[in-house]
């Protein structure tokens, strides 16, 4: 995988560099879960408050003690789901594929990382919609993605301790 | 045609598998969103088969197939999981699951597992 020509577009702070690999695996991970061409673009801010838009958490452990939150509108996470499984999704269906698709995400994610010789694993998801604020993440990275056809999704890794990965 | 008992907290992957299980000629006698309702309704339904998750709320997959296995040794159970790491997969055959399949999964996938693991302990193939 190359996403170096896409890197600038991933905001960190300064204590977060070992996160980057766990975001390209994220990156990797997309790329073989959804069936379409995507892009790394400039993050959006967690500052900022999401309205009207889905989140799902979910909690890592292991090597790495963290949250992966990702944030989109319903609408993308819907087209997301017809590209992968031919068919609109709707109403609880929609919700329930939404926290799937995180969990698929980084369980890709932690078989790759798996490769590195890291072990982590992942809480069941937490789908959350509706107006929300960030408060208290650590050792930040973001990205944000664009799928072709289907929109943008956000991605926030937080590192609550240091870990291996 | 076999039973089968599908165990997943997503109430989509439950869908998905059951529409795949259903249109390859076999019943879905059951569903659960978690382990410990999966250990519960085995007693209950006896399936021929058991689908299950990993990664689930109360009680995961892998502590699940230790559950069933311990009180059914026969009990036929295929893991469904979007974690395929090693390390997994070898817990999970420990445990007592007969076959693993990663998430995302191919719908000819499933229906290849369901059907090897069947045909293996000798039972007819729909």
């Amino acid at each position: 995988m190359n996403i170096d020509a896409n890197t600038s577009a991933i905001e960190r702070d300064g204590k977060s560099e070992r996160s980057d690999e766990l975001l390209q695996d994220i990156l990797q991970a997309l790329r073989q879960v959804v069936p379409l061409s995507l892009g790394v673009m400039d993050p959006r801010s967690e500052d900022e408050e999401w309205q009207d838009e889905w989140g799902v958490l979910i909690g890592v452990t292991g090597d790495m003690y963290g949250r992966i939150v990702i944030l989109g509108e319903g609408d993308v996470f819907g087209r997301l789901g017809e590209s992968m499984f031919g068919m609109l999704l709707e109403g609880d269906m929609l919700h329930s594929f939404v926290g799937e698709l995180a969990n698929m995400v980084t369980g890709q994610a932690a078989t790759l990382v798996s490769g590195r010789g890291y072990r982590i694993d992942i809480t069941p998801p937490t789908v959350i919609t509706g107006r929300m604020h960030f408060f208290g993440l650590k050792n930040v990275v973001k990205m944000s993605v664009a799928f072709e056809r289907a929109g943008e999704l956000h991605f926030i890794i937080s590192r609550d301790t240091e870990g291996k990965v | 045609m076999a039973t089968i008992l599908v165990v997943d907290d997503a109430a989509f992957m439950r869908m998905m598998l059951k529409s795949i299980l259903l249109k390859s000629g076999h019943e879905v006698v059951g569903e659960a969103e978690n382990g410990a309702v999966a250990v519960e309704k085995y007693a209950m339904l006896k399936p021929d088969l058991v689908t299950m998750d990993i990664t689930m709320p109360v009680m995961e997959g892998i502590e699940a197939v230790r559950s069933i296995r311990a009180n059914h040794s026969d009990a036929r159970i295929i893991m469904c999981s979007a974690m395929g790491q090693q390390g997994m997969i070898i817990q999970a055959i420990q445990a007592g699951a007969k076959d693993f399949i990663v998430k995302p999964f191919q719908e000819d996938r499933v229906i290849e597992s369901v059907n090897k693991l069947l045909k293996a302990e000798g039972r007819p193939v729909s």
